[in-house]
């Protein structure tokens, strides 16, 4: 699984700001798979990026709005990106503040279909 | 949304003549496409010069591109064709307002008022409220957001002033997930605050934990997209929550700005002491 796997997230880290791309089971936060560049601490961010994800999807099923496609944390000093298809696995990057979101978000979104 | 642009593209493009470019332009405007919007518009006018719903989207449109004159003129012609039309009456106070003319304002909300639209009723008492605060002021404050709120208010309707398109909505939460002010009202009119808050309870705190871990610094917002809707969220004071909701075709910065604007309430009335004073049931 891994191994076909590895080219989609490669693809998303080479994008300009990013700094790592995780595939991760939203319902425990465990990675299934990443591409982390020098000191990204990948088991912390797919715990939080699952946690959140998670919360979303359920006030979004609690105020009938339907599945939640994407979510974008922003902090101060980088965000985390999360694209979901319904189906437990979520396609996970941390960019910097700088990097094109517009961009991030379409690449997240191929590469769902990919991984789908 | 696209699929019906198109199909009333081509609904006007077969009958030139049919009434289906208000819901062409109104569609439009709300997608931010407006030079597009005001085009369909204003060649639909050319049709029906004396269609009061036609110069009332045009006016709306007008305020969206900063054009306050133009809207001004539009939502004039509106009463011409149709006084009393609650529309141009609400749209009229509204820059009345936003250029300081408070009692303008309040000649115009009250005559909008007795459509009893709950919102018109929420504007007018905080328009009534600036009159008697800030008459002296040279300088009246530009925008309702930074209006202190009113501490007899019921807190439900907290943002009510600033949700100003269909399907807005907004909700102050405490760190426990408890609602502090605001409704989130979901696509049927039903109020799901408590549910919504519970399932959101403790992201804040858990979020600002984890970026300050993470090395990206305090969290500033989350934001997500559904299949029916958008949705942004805030830290609040205390470990609190701010989460605003629109309508899918809700472009994100706009989305942003209202987060800020209700941020801003949210954040005076907590200051005013008004949440110690009363509770949401």
């Amino acid at each position: 699984m891994s191994a076909s796997l590895r080219p989609v997230l490669e693809t998303l880290t080479r994008q300009r700001g990013v700094r790592a791309s995780l595939i991760v089971s939203e319902s425990d936060g465990l990675v299934i798979d990443s591409s982390l560049r020098f000191g990204q601490d990948g088991e912390r961010v797919a715990a939080l990026a699952a946690s959140v994800y998670r919360k979303a999807r359920l006030s979004a099923k609690a105020a009938r709005l339907g599945a939640v496609t994407f979510l974008q944390l922003d902090a101060e000093r980088g965000r985390i990106c999360v694209a979901g298809a319904g189906n437990d696995l979520v396609i996970v990057t941390v960019a910097d503040v700088a990097a094109n979101v517009g961009l991030i978000r379409m690449e997240l979104f191929k590469a769902l279909e990919l991984i789908a | 949304m696209a699929d019906d642009v198109r199909r009333w593209s081509e609904e006007l493009a077969r009958e030139p003549g049919s009434l289906v470019f208000l819901q062409l332009a109104d569609a439009l405007r709300r997608q931010q496409q407006l030079d597009l919007a005001q085009k369909v518009a204003l060649r639909g006018l050319e049709r029906h010069p004396h269609n009061a719903d036609a110069h009332d989207l045009l006016a709306r449109i007008a305020v969206d591109r900063g054009d306050f004159p133009r809207a001004r003129e539009e939502w004039n012609a509106v009463l011409r064709l149709v006084p009393g039309h609650a529309g141009a009456l609400k749209g009229l106070g509204y820059l009345s307002f936003q250029q300081g003319r408070v009692d303008d304002a309040e000649r115009y909300l009250t005559g909008a008022a007795e459509t009893d639209e709950p919102s018109v009723a929420s504007a007018l008492r905080a328009v009534r409220h600036a009159s008697g605060s800030y008459a002296t002021i040279a300088n009246p404050p530009i925008d309702p957001v930074y209006l202190p709120p009113e501490p007899s208010n019921d807190p439900r309707r907290l943002f009510e002033t600033l949700l100003v398109d269909e399907g807005q909505t907004a909700l102050l939460l405490d760190a426990n997930g408890l609602v502090l002010g605001g409704m989130y009202v979901d696509a049927q009119g039903a109020d799901v605050s408590q549910e919504v808050g519970a399932r959101l309870s403790g992201i804040s705190d858990e979020v600002r934990r984890s970026t300050k871990y993470l090395g990206v610094g305090d969290w500033r917002s989350i934001t997500f997209e559904t299949r029916g809707a958008v949705v942004a969220m805030a830290p609040s004071e205390d470990g609190g929550l701010l989460v605003v909701a629109a309508s899918k075709v809700t472009p994100l910065g706009l989305l942003r700005r209202l987060l800020d604007r209700c941020a801003a309430r949210a954040s005076a009335w907590l200051r005013s002491g008004a949440s110690d004073r009363e509770a949401t049931p």
